[in-house]
């Protein structure tokens, strides 16, 4: 099979993963059975390598198991044997010209460059930084909002419309991949770690300094709504439609037009297909790569520092200096992992397992959470954000707005270039409606719904005063990744949650994290070839050493900021190919039938049953 | 598989993307079967073992579940309740694995047990035995009809079981109606401990009957009760015994073949079935059967299931499952023995797809007449590929694909 060169070396680790994670498993079920017996013979940091090496050896173990019986790739003697045998020199030459040199050195450059930035002087680079985003955010405020309120609109034309029914790839092409499959690969690749980190602090946040469009004193019952309504529409529709904008255009010319299956793609409609080799097509897919690292690296740092600061909050853990880097160290073995055994082995697997933890969190919480107030509370957000969609898209409201609503906007455009490939990759065969429904609807679904559960629970427990989760955040410096620890241990089966939490923070880090591997391995190679292993392990590792350089040299803040700044580009791009791809779909597109008039055409065929067809007329 | 890219960066984007057939997610038939039934009910009655440990660990035990509401469940009963249902658990999970069907009813009402004491306690540590308990419930349901088999006891393993039962209910009934004449002996509770603790010759003495009329009585237990109990372990575990060393000769019992399913049962052994075993080996469950000792000693050490009986005998196919085989393949040096085995294999399983292998030409048609799926001739086989080669038309490899396909034989695509 296509990997078949690295599948010996892969049974060979397999065989070694297997009694690895079933003895830190078991000593991990022996500390969850027994804590009292268990926890006096094994102290804190131990505790943390246990469960790291249990995570990291059991995603990794998933991800390794073979594709199918009867493969059979050659014995790892061979496979020894051909490494010893190969020339250094021509590998790294071979490497090198299978890359696109500017996309390869670029975004090398520039993470080096900033490096010994931040090295030299910490201080002015971060202020400059910040100020530039600051500049951006609150001058290119408008732009954003525009950007991502016309995504929306684009998004529900497309959903109800004629070229709803255009199939990517033409009509006889069938979808590669199951619908649970297409939308579990979907929704785990577009959102990470933050969904976990975000979903008891956001709406607290707001509740706390009510945003201004709400107007509501702090802490107060109208606060709630307000909150939570926010909330839902900084992870809504609107976020989700930023990597539909993106994604449809790009399978719309790979797949029916032949263009390359890489970022550059969206400008086809302006550069034609053949023009795709020009400079603008290589600034795009430059920019991406950058985006995309910057942000995958940044995530992985900060979740890493987060996934500490709360096991510290929680069981007074102190992992010292060397803890983010070993947290770093594993998450960045999962996914290389991961990502290097392809699709269909370990992106998957993880990726469903994912979406299976995400189910049963859900379910543990509406069984021993306020059900009655999350009910009530989230069908009031509902309608409110549904009623107040539009105002709120287009609410400008000076420093909050710039602080939140943009920078969030930007974030998710930076990360579109990625999660729109993915997303365009695995919808050769599907309908654009269904695309849309899946990569918008469906998954925005999933994290309203996720929103309003954790949300509305950590809201519940702050105001009727079971945990004062405002002043342990205060305690911590304002850092986010606190809230979901006394909101926890203040639940009924508290300590099953927060070990669920913690397994959800690294598998939703990790689903991410090896698509975007994936995506720049794609992207970074030369058109017509497909990255190996070799590459992928490479742009893998590279993505963990930018995020380790981040958390030894400080400034994961700066990084993102400057990550989120790429967010601006794509906003722009993303209009332009919405634009390209309409003039393109008039000139090419038509006679498909909108789902309004499908509507229509069944009403009257209902009447004349029922009312024109007398049995007396001849 | 043939022409894999000989230097792997070559291969495009739609090996990666784009495999050549769709892989499911999960085989759900190969996770919803009987198999993984009975072995989702060993792991619920391990977790319920080490979650009643835990329980019993912890100095305290609140009762703080959404059931405790309903009804008062005594503590005692919660605290124990996780080890005791894990130890029947475990014994109907062996039952589970010979499919027998009271194992499966006690299995029903004991994984219900299961799911009420975690809603009693509610502890953190109870909630995967709830999640395990109710994702293995279905597949219990879903797969009722597999656990068919009754529990084939003995006349005198009934009688030793119905004498134990009897002696406990005479001595039990008997003791408490002689309460007054025995030490500390006061309630039912005391009736039926004195009366296990006796008929177990543990015999702890701290009742004891003070009157001649209930020395008498605890005689007539000991003797009765402790006979019993002799005859019964011996008349329950002596099959076992006998079975274990039936194993250790090369000979299957009918219950240790009871887990095949999707198996291919080979009727008789001559000189095609060598080879067909070979190439059987690797891919599925292969069960012999074959009258003849000499060559069931002679195939013990090579990874095949032996059943020593006659293969014209319907009972001896039933008890080689061959009505949850996949297919019989009739391979003797005996025509005339293959035919009646062809016989009997459709008279227990009409549908089931069978091949035989004709020693002798003209006795093809014969073998068909009695309804065998497939019948080839290995000779005929062998005569024409000679043929063929010493005409030089195509290699001898290509002629034997050839013949797989025109046979359509599934297994011969590589």
């Amino acid at each position: 099979m296509a990997t078949s060169d690295a599948s010996g070396i892969a049974e060979t680790v397999g065989r070694l993963l297997a009694p690895l994670c079933a003895a830190s498993g078991a000593l991990v079920l022996a500390g969850f059975f027994f804590p009292t017996l268990v926890g006096e013979a094994v102290t804190g940091p131990a505790w943390l390598t246990v469960a790291l090496v249990f995570f990291s050896s059991g995603l990794c173990y998933i991800a390794l198991l073979p594709y199918s019986e009867d493969s059979t790739g050659p014995a790892a003697a061979d496979v020894f044997l051909r490494v010893r045998r190969t020339n250094v020199r021509r590998a790294v030459r071979e490497f090198l010209t299978q890359h696109e040199p500017t996309i390869l050195a670029f975004p090398v450059l520039v993470f080096a460059a900033f490096f010994a930035l931040q090295m030299a002087f910490p201080t002015r680079t971060t202020s400059a930084v910040d100020a530039a985003a600051a500049t951006v955010l609150t001058a290119g405020g408008p732009l954003f909002l525009a950007a991502v309120f016309l995504s929306v609109c684009y998004c529900l034309f497309l959903l109800v419309g004629p070229w709803g029914d255009i199939k990517l790839g033409g009509p006889d092409t069938e979808p590669s991949y199951t619908y649970p499959t297409y939308f579990t690969l979907v929704f785990t690749a577009g959102i990470a770690a933050g969904l976990v980190f975000w979903g008891p602090t956001e709406a607290l946040f707001h509740y706390d300094q009510p945003p201004p469009y709400v107007g509501a004193p702090a802490q107060s019952v109208a606060a709630i709504n307000g909150a939570l309504v926010y909330t839902l529409f900084h992870w809504g529709i609107s976020a989700w439609s930023a990597y539909a904008v993106i994604g449809v255009p790009i399978a719309y010319f790979a797949f029916t037009r032949g263009a390359p299956l890489r970022v550059s793609t969206v400008l086809a409609p302006v550069l034609g297909v053949d023009g795709l080799d020009s400079v603008w097509a290589k600034i795009v897919d430059t920019l991406a790569v950058f985006a995309t690292i910057g942000g995958i690296a940044t995530s992985v740092a900060l979740v890493s520092e987060q996934f500490l600061a709360g096991i510290n909050y929680q069981w007074d853990v102190a992992a010292g200096e060397i803890g983010p880097v070993l947290v770093v160290g594993g998450l960045t073995l999962i996914f290389v992992v991961s990502s290097a055994t392809g699709i269909h082995r370990g992106i998957r697997r993880i990726a469903g397992l994912n979406v299976v933890l995400f189910g049963l969190f859900a379910l543990l919480i509406v069984a021993v959470g306020p059900r009655s107030f999350i009910l009530q509370r989230g069908t009031q957000a509902v309608g409110t954000y549904a009623l107040e969609f539009v105002p709120l898209s287009l609410h400008m409201g000076g420093q909050w707005v710039a602080e939140w609503t943009v920078w969030n906007w930007s974030w998710w455009f930076s990360w579109a270039p990625f999660a729109g490939l993915f997303v365009a990759a695995l919808s050769r065969g599907r309908r654009v409606r269904t695309v849309v429904f899946t990569s918008v609807v469906a998954t925005s679904a999933a994290t309203i719904v996720w929103f309003l559960l954790l949300g509305g629970t950590s809201l519940f427990i702050q105001h009727t005063g079971q945990a004062d989760i405002l002043a342990a955040i205060a305690q911590r410096g304002g850092s986010e990744a606190v809230v979901g620890f006394p909101l926890l241990s203040s639940l009924p089966l508290g300590q099953l949650l927060l070990f669920l939490f913690l397994a959800l923070i690294i598998v939703f880090m990790a689903t991410s994290a090896d698509t975007s591997t994936l995506v720049v391995s794609v992207l970074a190679t030369r058109r017509g070839v497909a990255p190996s292993a070799t590459h992928i392990v490479f742009w893998g590792v590279f993505q963990g050493a930018v995020a380790v350089s981040v958390l030894l040299v400080g400034g994961a803040e700066t990084l993102q900021a400057l990550a989120v700044l790429t967010g601006g580009p794509f906003a722009v791009i993303s209009l332009v190919a919405a634009g390209g791809l309409t003039v393109t779909w008039l000139r090419n597109e038509r006679g498909h039938t909108s789902l309004v008039r499908r509507a229509v055409r069944k009403l009257p065929d209902i009447q004349t049953h029922h009312d024109v067809d007398p049995p007396e007329e001849k | 598989m043939a022409n894999v890219p000989e230097d792997p960066s070559d291969r495009t984007l739609e090996d990666v993307f784009y495999p050549a057939d769709r892989i499911p997610f999960v085989e759900w038939d190969e996770l919803s079967g009987a198999k993984p039934t009975v072995v989702l009910t060993g792991g619920v009655a391990l977790l319920a073992f080490v979650t009643g440990l835990s329980n019993l660990s912890q100095a305290s035990l609140a009762l703080n579940g959404p059931l405790t509401a309903v009804v008062d469940l005594p503590l005692a009963v919660v605290r124990f309740g996780g080890v005791l249902f894990a130890f029947i658990l475990g014994i109907v999970t062996v039952g589970l694995q010979r499919r027998k069907r009271l194992a499966w009813r006690v299995a029903v009402v004991v994984a219900l047990g299961l799911v009420l004491l975690p809603l009693a306690t509610f502890q953190p540590t109870d909630i995967p035995l709830l999640v395990m308990t109710l994702v293995t419930y279905p597949l219990l349901v879903r797969n009722r009809h597999r656990f068919d088999q009754s529990l084939d006891l003995s006349p005198i393993q009934i009688a030793s079981l119905s004498a134990i039962f009897g002696v406990i209910l005479y001595g039990t009934v008997g003791a408490y109606g002689l309460r007054g004449q025995f030490l500390e002996l006061d309630s039912w509770g005391d009736a039926v401990y004195y009366v296990v603790v006796t008929i177990a010759t543990v015999g702890y003495g701290d009742i004891t009957p003070v009157t001649a009329e209930a020395r008498w009585f605890s005689l007539s237990i000991i003797l009765f009760g402790t006979g019993a109990f002799t005859v019964a372990v011996g008349a329950l575990i002596g099959p076992a015994i006998e079975s274990r060393m039936a194993t250790a000769f090369g000979v299957m019992t009918a219950s240790d073949l009871t887990l095949l399913e999707d198996h291919v049962v080979v009727l008789g052994y001559g000189d095609v079935t060598a080879s067909l075993l070979e190439e059987l080996g690797e891919e599925t469950a292969v069960v012999v059967v074959t009258p003849d000792e000499e060559t069931v000693a002679s195939l013990k050490d090579e990874g095949v299931n032996l059943l020593t009986g006659d293969p014209t005998d319907e009972d001896v196919l039933r008890d080689a499952r061959v009505g949850t085989a996949s297919g019989v393949v009739v391979g003797s040096n005996d025509d005339a023995r293959d035919v009646l085995a062809v016989i009997a294999t459709k008279n227990v399983n009409p549908d089931i797809r069978t091949v035989a292998a004709a020693t002798d030409q003209k006795h093809v048609e014969k073998f068909r007449a009695v309804g065998a799926d497939e019948v080839i001739n290995p000779r005929s086989i062998g005569g024409r590929l000679l043929g063929q080669s010493v005409l030089g038309r195509g290699s001898t490899e290509s002629l034997l694909t050839g013949i797989g396909t025109d046979n359509g034989d599934p297994d011969n695509s590589e």
